[in-house]
């Protein structure tokens, strides 16, 4: 790797590697990162919540994400943690794909947004098989601007708001 | 405001080729607290699916989490497959202070790794983007209840 292959960031030296940094053109005749029309859940539900993190439904329920989860757990293991919140609507513990044990997080879905915060506020900092876990909706709403244009890709490298604090060139 | 609205860290997987049913492809993003997902099969005239959605900080915590464990970024893709006509696969990461773009073919089973020259990177390689579609397809699917694929 040579130097100028280093760029200077906002977060300090960023070391760049790969071959995808070769094909400038950008390589791919990818869509994502053009702009185009993506589909997204509009919630119907109105003003749940009016503090600082909003958390949004998804097309029906809520999703609860659990991480910190102990890697020898099983479904019946969560499903008694969580349950005591509501009922549980879906339930995905998924697993490690090289080791087949629990990957360390789980997704849990309620029926009411009121089930989802008992969960989120009941079971954070409590143990699972010794573990601390740890829980927060997994969604929010949009932030209200809407979404930042022509954000990622190697376009993307301009993002520092403040061009000031760069260092200059060593 | 999120507090990782400012943060640089960055996913984007992409794979796919282009063959007889036109530009067929599946690929994934995480930007600045949103999830991008976009799939196109032509194959008995599927249509493109594009998907988006607003991801809470502890998903963003997770998905580093995956990545960093992982060591992903102390591999380097210089002496992985090529792209060829089967297709490629592409895998951007910012996280902290590395941001590595990964290129490499598409890995049709556990041999094509085993017979590379670098079984152990792609190895890495493999199960990462494994680990990371099946917690990106869950979102998904949760989120809008559909499977992925």
């Amino acid at each position: 790797m040579s130097d100028d292959e280093m760029n200077i960031d906002d977060g300090g030296v960023v070391r760049r590697k790969g071959r995808g940094f070769q094909s400038a053109s950008g390589g791919n005749e990818s869509g994502i990162t053009s702009e185009q029309t993506y589909d997204r859940v509009e919630s119907s539900h109105g003003n749940r919540r009016t503090d600082q993190e909003q958390s949004t439904a998804a097309v029906e329920g809520w999703i609860v994400l659990v991480t910190n989860v102990h890697e020898e757990a099983n479904e019946e293991d969560v499903q008694d943690k969580f349950a005591e919140f509501g009922e549980i609507k879906n339930l995905h513990l998924n697993l490690d794909r090289r080791t087949g044990y629990v990957k360390g997080y789980a997704l849990v879905e309620y029926e009411t947004m009121a089930e989802a915060q008992a969960a989120i506020d009941g079971a954070s900092g409590t143990t699972l098989l010794e573990q601390t876990l740890q829980c927060d909706y997994a969604f929010v709403r949009p932030p209200p601007a809407g979404p930042k244009k022509g954000r990622g890709g190697r376009e993307g490298r301009g993002r520092s708001a403040s061009p000031s604090r760069r260092r200059g060139g060593d | 405001m999120a507090s990782h609205d400012n943060d640089p860290f960055y996913l984007r997987y992409y794979t796919g080729h282009s063959g007889k049913h036109g530009h067929e492809f599946l690929e994934f993003e995480y930007s600045h607290g949103r999830l991008r997902y976009a799939n196109n099969s032509n194959y008995r005239n599927d249509s493109l699916i594009r998907k988006e959605m607003w991801v809470g900080p502890l998903v963003v915590k997770e998905l580093k989490r995956i990545i960093e464990s992982s060591d992903i970024t102390k591999e380097d893709d210089a002496h992985w497959p090529k792209k060829n006509i089967v297709g490629k696969q592409e895998l951007e990461i910012r996280v902290g202070n590395d941001h590595i773009a990964f290129e490499t073919a598409k890995i049709g089973s556990l041999v094509d790794i085993q017979d590379s020259e670098d079984p152990e990177g792609l190895r890495v390689f493999y199960y990462l983007v494994q680990d990371l579609r099946c917690f990106i397809f869950s979102l998904i699917s949760l989120h809008f209840k559909i499977k992925p694929i």
